[in-house]
C-alpha cells in the first residue's frame, strides 16, 4: 500500500508543478536550443549553451523583452542525426517556441531542418558549417528557414589552404579528416585548393568520432615527409593526433578549422598543441568593447576562457530575441524580421563583429588566424585579410 | 614500418587483452554479458586521476587504489543489478547490463563532465614519455614498455590464480557445471563476486593504461572499448581466459595493420571483420571449447 501512496502523492506534485508551468507559460517567451548535452560532442553543446544562458540572463535582468522574460528550453540530440530529426518534431509541434539556437551539428542541423522547413519556424545555428545546409532549408514557396552566423566549411578550407602556402610558404601537406558531413566538407574545399595552388597533398586519412589511435597513420605518413598536417575534425581528436605526431618524431605544423579551437585542445595536447594554426569567427584581441565585457563576465561566470562556439550562441541568442522585441513572438515574423537582416548596413552588431544574411540564410564573416604559442592561444603573426 | 606498426598494434591488443578477460570471465561463470564492462574501465581511469589530483596520491599507488575501487563498483554491481536476476530469463540480466551501462556514463558526466580530459601530466614519469630503447627500425617508448610487463605480468598472473589457487578452481568448477559446484560445497555467490572483483580491477588497470598512453580520458571511453573486448573475447572463444588474451592481442593488431595498410577509414570495420572471419571458420573462437564446457 505505501507504493500507491507514493503514486498518488507523485501524481498529485506532478499535476501542481504542471499547473505552475501553466501559470508561468504567459509571462516567458520561449526559444528552444537544440544541441548535444550528452553524448562524446557534449562538450560542445555546453559551450553553445553557456553563450545562450549569457544573453538570456543578460536580457533578463533588463526585464525581458516587452514586459516578458526570456525562457531558453534546451533539448539534447546528441550531435546525432537520428536524434536530431526526434528532437525537431518536438520542437515544430510545440508552438510556444517562437524560434530555435542550433543545432550545433551540420548532421543534426541537416535532419532536424525539414521539421523547421515543414512548420515555418527560424533555426539559427551558431555553429554549423557545412556548405550543404544552404540549400536545403527552402521551403516550396522559396523562403529559407535556415540561418547561421558562422562561416562555411568552404570557405575555411580554401582559405587554409592559401594562408599555408601563400602566407606560412609550406609546399606539402597531409590531411586529417573525421568521416562526417563538417570534416568531409573541410576536407573537400581544402585539397580542391590546394591542387588548384599546387600545394602537395601527400595523403588523406579519415577517421571516426571517438578514435583514439592514430599511429597507424602517422607512422605510414611519416615516410612521406609532410610539411604540415591539416586537421579537418573537432579538437578531441585533433589534440591526439598532435599529440601522437609528435611522439613519432613528426614536429611539423599542425592547421584546423573551428572545430580545434577550443581551450581544451591545449590541455589535451600539452606541448604538442604549439604551432597549431587555426581559423577562427571569433579573436578575443580583435574584439570591440563590448566582447571584452562578455569575454570578462563569461570566464567570471564559467571559469574558463570564452570559445568561439560561444561566442556565436552568444549572439545568435541576441539576433533571435532582438527579432522577438522588435516583431513580437512569432514564428512567421522572427523569420521575416532575420531575412531582412541583408546588408551590411542593417547588420546586427555583435560581439563576434557584424552579422547580415543572403538570401540562402548564409553570412559573410571574416576569418582570423590563432596559433597555440607555448600553451597559450595568440593572434598569428599573419593574418590574411580577403 | 611494418614492425613499428606491428608493435604498436601488439601495445592495443595487449589493452584490449586485459579488458577481453573481465568480459570472459563473468560469461565463463554466470553466462551473462557484462555491458557495464566497458563503464567499469572508464571510472577506474577517472578515480585514479581523482586520487592523484584531489588527494596528491603518486601515480602506482593511486593505480592500485583505483583498482580496489573499481573491484568493489564490480561487486556492487553484481549485488545490485544482476544477482536479484540470477534466476530470471537470460535476457533479462542482459539488458540489465546494458542500463548499468549508461547509467554509469551518466554518473560519469555528471561527476567528471563531458569534456574530454587529459591524464595528469605531472603525475606521469618523465622515462614514460621518452624512447626507452629502438630496436631495428622500432622505437619503443618506457610507457610502452611499462604497458608491456604490467599486462604479461597481469595476465601470467591471473593464469596463475585460475589455475592454482583453490578460489581459481572453484571458479572453473563452476564455469562447468554451477549446481554441482554448489553441491560440492562451494560458495557461489561467494566465487561469482571474486570473479567480478578480479575482472573489474583488470579491467580498471587497462583503462588507467589507456588514459596514460592516449593523454585523453572520457566518459565515453567505455563504450568503444567494451564493444572492442567484447568482440576480443568472442573472437577467443567466450569463456576461455586464454582466448581473451589471444583475442584481444590478433583484433589490436590487425586493427593497426589494417588502417595502416588498408584504409583507416575501415580500421574498425577490418577487425571486426577479422573477427567475424574466425567465427564463420570456427564458431566457438579461436580457443573456445565446443558447447558444454564453458572455461
Amino acid at each position: 500500500m505505501k507504493f500507491k501512496r507514493a503514486l498518488v502523492m507523485a501524481c498529485a506534485m506532478a499535476a501542481v508543478l504542471a499547473m505552475g508551468s501553466l501559470a508561468l507559460a504567459a509571462d516567458v517567451i520561449k526559444i528552444a536550443v537544440p544541441s548535444p548535452f550528452t553524448g562524446s560532442a557534449a562538450g560542445y553543446g555546453d559551450n553553445v549553451k553557456a553563450g545562450v544562458v549569457m544573453k538570456v540572463e543578460e536580457v533578463n535582468a533588463k526585464g525581458g523583452v516587452n514586459g516578458k522574460k526570456i525562457e531558453a528550453v534546451y533539448f539534447d540530440e546528441q550531435c546525432d542525426p537520428k536524434e536530431a530529426a526526434t528532437v525537431g518534431t518536438k520542437i515544430a509541434g510545440d508552438k510556444d517556441l517562437v524560434a530555435i539556437v542550433g543545432h550545433l551539428c551540420s548532421g543534426a542541423h541537416l535532419a532536424a531542418l525539414p521539421n523547421y522547413v515543414r512548420v515555418g519556424v527560424a533555426a539559427l545555428s551558431p555553429t554549423a558549417t557545412n556548405v550543404t545546409i544552404s540549400d536545403k532549408g527552402k521551403d516550396a514557396k522559396g523562403q529559407y528557414w535556415s540561418f547561421r552566423n558562422v562561416y562555411l566549411d568552404d570557405f575555411q578550407g580554401t582559405f587554409l589552404a592559401d594562408y599555408m602556402l601563400k602566407q606560412l610558404n609550406l609546399k606539402k601537406v597531409a590531411v586529417f579528416y573525421e568521416n562526417n558531413d563538417y570534416g568531409i566538407g573541410l576536407k573537400d574545399a581544402f585539397v580542391k585548393q590546394a591542387k588548384a595552388n599546387g600545394l602537395q597533398v601527400v595523403g588523406e586519412e579519415a577517421y571516426m568520432k571517438g578514435a583514439t589511435d592514430f599511429t597507424p597513420q602517422l607512422t605510414k605518413l611519416k615516410g612521406a615527409a609532410p610539411e604540415a598536417l591539416f586537421i579537418a575534425g573537432y579538437y578531441a581528436e585533433g589534440a591526439l593526433i598532435a599529440d601522437q605526431a609528435k611522439k613519432l618524431g613528426i614536429n611539423v605544423p599542425k592547421f584546423g578549422a573551428d572545430g580545434l579551437d577550443n581551450a581544451d585542445y591545449i590541455k589535451l595536447a600539452g606541448p604538442a598543441a604549439d604551432d597549431t594554426y587555426l581559423t577562427t569567427p571569433f579573436l578575443a584581441e580583435t574584439a570591440g568593447p563590448d566582447a571584452k565585457a562578455f569575454i570578462e563576465a563569461y570566464k567570471a561566470k564559467f571559469k574558463r576562457d570564452v570559445d568561439w562556439m560561444s561566442a556565436n550562441a552568444y549572439d545568435a541568442a541576441g539576433m533571435i530575441i532582438e527579432a522577438i522585441s522588435k516583431v513580437g513572438p512569432d514564428r512567421a515574423k522572427i523569420r521575416e524580421y532575420l531575412a531582412s537582416i541583408n546588408t551590411k548596413e542593417k547588420a546586427f552588431k555583435g560581439i563576434t563583429g557584424l552579422t547580415y544574411f543572403n538570401e540562402k540564410g548564409d553570412c559573410v564573416k571574416p576569418a582570423y588566424v590563432k596559433m597555440v604559442k607555448g600553451g597559450q592561444f595568440v593572434p598569428a603573426p599573419k593574418q590574411m585579410t580577403n | 614500418m611494418f614492425e613499428q606498426q606491428l608493435f604498436n598494434g601488439l601495445t592495443l591488443g595487449l589493452i584490449y587483452a586485459l579488458i577481453a578477460v573481465g568480459y570472459t570471465m563473468v560469461y565463463g561463470v554466470i553466462e551473462l554479458i557484462n555491458f557495464a564492462h566497458g563503464e567499469v574501465y572508464m571510472l577506474g581511469a577517472f578515480l585514479c586521476i581523482t586520487f592523484i589530483q584531489a588527494l596528491g596520491v603518486p601515480l602506482f599507488p593511486a593505480m592500485a587504489l583505483a583498482m580496489a575501487f573499481c573491484a568493489g563498483i564490480g561487486v556492487l554491481i553484481d549485488q545490485i543489478a544482476y544477482k536479484p536476476l540470477r534466476k530470471a530469463p537470460r535476457l533479462a540480466a542482459l539488458i540489465t547490463a546494458i542500463g548499468v551501462s549508461i547509467f554509469l556514463q551518466n554518473i560519469a558526466m555528471i561527476i567528471w563532465g563531458s569534456r574530454p580530459v587529459p591524464f595528469t601530466r605531472s603525475a606521469v614519469p618523465a622515462a614514460f614519455s621518452e624512447t626507452a630503447f629502438t630496436l631495428g627500425s622500432v622505437n619503443v617508448s618506457g610507457l610502452q614498455v611499462f604497458i608491456y610487463a604490467l599486462t604479461i605480468a597481469m595476465m601470467i598472473g591471473l593464469t596463475l590464480i585460475i589455475n592454482k589457487t583453490k578460489v581459481g578452481t572453484a571458479m572453473r568448477a563452476l564455469a562447468q557445471n554451477a549446481t554441482a559446484a554448489a553441491l560440492m560445497g562451494i560458495n557461489v555467490n561467494r566465487v561469482i563476486s571474486f570473479t567480478f572483483a578480479l575482472g573489474s580491477g583488470l579491467g580498471a588497470v587497462a583503462g588507467i593504461l589507456v588514459g596514460m598512453y592516449y593523454n585523453t580520458l572520457s566518459a565515453t571511453m567505455g563504450y568503444n572499448a567494451g564493444v572492442k573486448a567484447f568482440a576480443a573475447a568472442v573472437l577467443g572463444g567466450i569463456g576461455s581466459v586464454p582466448g581473451a588474451m589471444l583475442g584481444g592481442v590478433v583484433l589490436g593488431v590487425a586493427e593497426t595493420l589494417g588502417a595502416g595498410y588498408v584504409s583507416s577509414q575501415y580500421r574498425d570495420g577490418l577487425g571486426y571483420a577479422v573477427m567475424i572471419a574466425v567465427i564463420l571458420l570456427r564458431p566457438s573462437g579461436l580457443l573456445g571449447k565446443s558447447v558444454g564446457q564453458k572455461a
